[in-house]
């Protein structure tokens, strides 16, 4: 297990990767939703938000929309990558050694 | 607040945990189909069917009822489709943002243009046609119109499904068309409001597969 990308192999902060990676590129979600959908605390999110945002693997973008302040999310190119190759290598994992 | 992050957990949960976030994700964010299509399809189905009953091919009369009610029922069940079939879609895509989300809203304004253009169009001819060829173009040109945007829709976003929907659709109205008026409604209450309503349920019982 300790192969496995560490910021990424963690129960909370694997579930938003997962959850950003239904997005096409190109796409945002902003905060307020993706907060509903892992049914975590803003708090929360925020703190994962950093650590992945951090790490180069998430955009946070903070916009405004008309004259709502809006913070915008999706996973960076990085974010993609890290996240395939974590998939990756945990299917890998599970498969055995060959 | 990082405890959960502390816990051990297996490759296997891992795998469980990002299929089933990734699955919840895409639900949320995916409007219910059957919300998208049933309402059109039970408009059509009892709108058209009404309209054959009443008036149907050479000027029979199926079932007596007055004049006003087969149009009246269509039309209103039609706002009810767009008001449902709308919200469904809005909630859907709320709080998103970026290229899906324009190409949405393009799609979304070509309908309304695309069914102002048609409209603008049979506003000019109407007083010209009598009653069942007025009929026809209303009908075979709004049916034309969603033919059409169901066909541009499997192209944008390269769903065969929604494609070949919109292939049945256009098929269906050509054939109404070609068999006239009153069997034009016939033919679309059960060849186009059944695709509709048959259209829903598959989609909602494959997801993933539609789009």
């Amino acid at each position: 297990m300790d192969e496995l990308d560490p910021v990424i192999h963690a129960q909370a902060r694997l579930r938003v990767v997962a959850a950003l990676s239904t997005l096409r590129e190109g796409d945002q979600i902003a905060f307020p939703r993706l907060q509903e959908i892992l049914g975590m605390t803003a708090g929360n999110l925020s703190v994962h938000l950093r650590k992945l945002e951090d790490a180069g693997y998430v955009s946070v973008l903070k916009t405004h929309s008309g004259r709502t302040p809006t913070t915008l999310v999706c996973l960076s190119r990085r974010g993609r990558f890290a996240f395939e190759e974590y998939t990756a290598a945990v299917r890998a994992l599970l498969d055995g050694p060959q | 607040m990082g405890d959960e992050d502390e816990t051990p957990f297996s490759a296997a949960d891992s795998l469980r945990l990002i299929e089933e976030q990734r699955s919840t994700t895409q639900r949320s964010l995916t409007p219910d189909p059957r919300l998208l299509y049933w309402p059109w399809g039970i408009a059509w189905l009892v709108g058209f069917g009404l309209l054959f009953l009443r008036f149907g091919p050479n000027g029979r009369v199926f079932v007596d009822m007055p004049v006003w009610l087969p149009l009246s029922t269509l039309y209103f069940l039609m706002i009810v489709a767009f008001v449902v079939s709308g919200v469904a879609g809005a909630r859907a895509s709320r709080h998103m943002s970026g290229v899906s989300s324009l190409t949405g809203a393009l799609y979304g304004w070509s309908w309304f243009l695309g069914f102002a253009g048609f409209i603008a169009l049979a506003v000019r001819l109407s007083p010209h046609l009598s009653d069942e060829w007025n009929g026809l173009l209303w009908a075979a040109g709004s049916i034309g119109v969603v033919g059409l945007m169901y066909l541009n829709g499997g192209a944008i976003w390269r769903s065969r499904d929604l494609f070949v929907l919109g292939l049945w659709i256009t098929a269906v109205n050509i054939l109404g068309v070609i068999v006239g008026p009153g069997w034009h409604s016939l033919i679309i209450s059960l060849g186009a409001g059944a695709a509709m309503i048959i259209s829903g349920t598959f989609a909602h019982l494959k997801p993933g597969r539609w789009f």
